[in-house]
């Protein structure tokens, strides 16, 4: 379960954050990089991502691919939703969570267990969107390379447990940190689960629902709205 | 001292009332037994399945009223055997276990919330309930559809559906035992 938190919180919250590994060069003092991201993650609103979720797992010749989308608005709301090969919402704020199969043709809202604990990774979500990088900086010990394409945040979980099922998380960005490209969540074993981001849009504004925990919009009607927003 | 009345005198005094009762007595019974007569035994349904595939699984587990999402890589060899491979929403392994074609079970790798002994006990249960070659005796569940299956326990349901297959051979690695992971 811990594994569960450890990679929901590093998926909602680092994602906010975001080419190609050649000629990257350590940066020493990664913290005025750290600042800056902080500068520019404050000033968000929200933030739309389509993306590709890739499960690398060394047993299996290819990757095991799933499709969805992440949406965050400020101040705390965050919705995941994974669109194939299965649907899935996941829903939170500063309140209380919520998770929708479709099951039959229709959403069935779950009774989540341990909804304290995802409720604990949405808080962290909420402060990380906020630009309150202090809140990686207690559980994880951040590096930063770069060069002209990419920035790459690096982030080694500072507990021994969380190392054995976390070894690292790679947070991909444009070097201007305008757009998130990859994160990437390295396993000791040499598995690893990469994230893609396809498209990002942000400062949209969100159709009303979007982020309802009892009856969220569909999310081809958020798409619409998010690709009709100037 | 309490007077007799209609609810406390014996069932000799009011007949009627002892009909009435038997009446609801019945009902209740009736309506109990409908509640608690056990879900029938899952049909074999390996048939449904290809010899060779990846198959790929989302199911909800369900437990004393909690429920949990879980994502199910199954890998189905004719000669190899069956691997599972369970995490949760977003990556971590929680189970992984190989059957042999011999019966043979290899926990490959457990955690916190699916142990060694549950992996052996329900997981594989539930396995060669749905997946298993032979019929089984004790698989309390339904088939709603060939990819939407419920098992029905007293501690817990699994609603399982399978979402993508992958027909072909496998790794034969997957099916290795001595491929274990140390934690």
């Amino acid at each position: 379960m811990k594994a569960f938190f450890i990679f929901a919180t590093a998926i909602l919250t680092l994602a906010t954050f975001a080419a190609d590994d050649a000629t990257l060069q350590s940066v020493a003092d990664p913290q005025p990089v750290l600042q800056d991201l902080q500068h520019k993650m404050s000033s968000l609103g929200s933030v739309y991502f389509e993306l590709t979720q890739e499960r690398h797992l060394k047993l299996f010749t290819e990757p095991l691919i799933g499709e969805g989308f992440m949406l965050i608005e400020r101040p705390d709301q965050i919705r995941w939703e994974t669109t194939a090969p299965y649907q899935s919402i996941l829903l939170g704020d500063k309140k209380s969570v919520a998770q929708f199969e479709f099951n039959d043709g229709k959403w069935e809202k779950l009774k989540l267990g341990f909804p304290q604990m995802l409720q604990r990774v949405m808080s962290q979500m909420s402060l990380m969107n906020q630009g309150k990088l202090d809140a990686l900086t207690s559980d994880y010990t951040i590096s930063v390379s770069t060069n002209s394409e990419e920035t790459i945040l690096t982030l080694v979980p500072k507990d021994e447990n969380a190392r054995t099922v976390l070894a690292a998380i790679e947070v991909k960005m444009t070097p201007d940190f305008s757009a998130t490209r990859e994160v990437v969540m390295h396993e000791p074993n040499g598995d690893f689960t990469r994230i893609i981001f396809h498209r990002e849009k942000r400062d949209v504004k969100f159709p009303a629902g979007t982020f309802d925990q009892t009856k969220p919009l569909d999310i081809a009607a958020v798409k619409t709205a998010v690709d009709h927003a100037p | 001292m309490i007077k007799p009345n209609l609810w406390i005198l014996p069932p000799s005094k009011q007949p009627w009332i002892m009909r009435r009762n038997l009446f609801f007595l019945l009902l209740s019974l009736f309506a109990t037994g409908c509640v608690t007569t056990p879900p029938e035994n899952l049909p074999r349904a390996a048939d449904l399945f290809p010899a060779d595939a990846l198959m790929i699984q989302r199911a909800v587990l369900t437990v004393h009223g909690r429920q949990f999402t879980l994502n199910g890589y199954l890998a189905l060899s004719k000669t190899g055997g069956k691997r599972l491979i369970v995490t949760e929403n977003f990556g971590s392994v929680l189970a992984d276990v190989l059957m042999k074609r011999d019966g043979k079970i290899f926990v490959m790798r457990s955690s916190q919330l699916f142990r060694p002994e549950w992996i052996r006990r329900y997981v594989v249960a539930d396995l060669e309930c749905i997946f298993g070659d032979s019929p089984q005796t004790n698989c309390p569940g339904k088939i709603l559809s060939p990819t939407h299956f419920v098992m029905e326990h007293r501690g817990y349901t699994l609603d399982l559906q399978i979402v993508e297959t992958k027909p072909g051979p496998q790794p034969p690695e997957l099916f290795d035992a001595a491929k274990k992971e140390m934690p």
